[in-house]
């Protein structure tokens, strides 16, 4: 792959976050946060009806799932996010979109400065940058 | 309540830090939450970077809830997640978690309401001392009057 600056990463779409993978993840991380498992608690706290929340992490994963789609396995160098509409809920459709807004040639390939966000039907949920190794 | 200078006096808090090992049920099962397949040579996939510094550092989420005082579960908004990685990880590898908190204060909105921003930063080292990834996790704890 040769990019160039201002190239689109191909977009990534979970088409439907899931309330069951939340609760995996949960006990993965040892969240103790019930508005990542529990809907009940979800609508009686905030009131926002009966949907649980999706944990951040896993909102920054389907960006990195799209990078490496894109640019390979083991892409990433880092990654900064930030989280400014982070209301990711259980039935969502959301999609991870990047482009590339620098480009430095390395002997061994290209570092990659790339813009990335999630989107959802409010907008842009999750923002931030990605810099991403490509091998020439 | 706590106070604005148990706050500030957290600047530098160290987790006690330790070792962690990320096995392949745990990774199989972290990636398949994130939609996406098993990578290669048993490398983990990379959103293992939120709790393996946390779990590593003997400490847990809900401790970092604790030292911000946490008033709710809904009282916890992540302002942002940076993470370095030099190194893939993978399955089966014992790695070093140190840890600490780099900054803590407390910031007031216009409506006379305020919150904790508080900062934590950690390092992961492979067996052979070399480092591996950085990851530093701020989060704002907000509080009700």
């Amino acid at each position: 792959m040769q990019a160039k600056v201002g190239d689109e990463i191909p977009q990534w779409v979970m088409e439907s976050v899931s309330a069951q993978r939340m609760c995996t993840m949960a006990a993965i991380l040892r969240d103790p946060n019930p508005l990542h498992w529990d809907r009940d608690k979800v609508d009686s706290a905030l009131g926002i009806g009966k949907r649980t929340i999706n944990q951040g992490p896993l909102g920054l994963s389907y960006m990195i799932n799209m990078l490496h789609l894109w640019a390979g396995e083991n892409c990433i160098r880092k990654i900064f996010m930030n989280f400014p509409m982070p209301l990711v809920l259980d039935g969502d459709r959301v999609v991870a979109k990047g482009e590339v807004t620098s480009v430095k040639d390395e002997d061994q390939g290209q570092l990659l400065e790339c813009h990335i966000w999630l989107e959802g039907d409010l907008g842009t949920l999750l923002d931030g940058t990605a810099t991403v190794f490509v091998s020439a | 309540m706590i106070s604005e200078e148990s706050i500030k006096a957290l600047v530098g808090h160290e987790f006690p830090g330790g070792k962690y090992t990320i096995a392949h049920w745990e990774n199989f099962l972290l990636t398949e939450c994130t939609g996406s397949e098993l990578m290669q040579n048993n490398v983990v996939h990379p959103v293992a970077l939120f709790h393996v510094p946390i779990l590593g550092c003997n400490t847990t989420i809900s401790e970092l809830f604790e030292l911000g005082d946490a008033h709710s579960e809904a009282s916890i908004m992540i302002e942002s997640y940076d993470w370095e990685m030099f190194k893939p990880l993978k399955e089966d590898i014992p790695y070093t978690a140190n840890g600490k908190i780099t900054a803590a204060e407390r910031r007031h909105n216009e409506d006379g309401s305020f919150y904790e921003r508080i900062q934590f930063h950690f390092d992961l080292a492979d067996p052979q001392g070399e480092p591996t990834a950085t990851s530093t996790i701020t989060w704002y704890y907000t509080k009700s009057a």
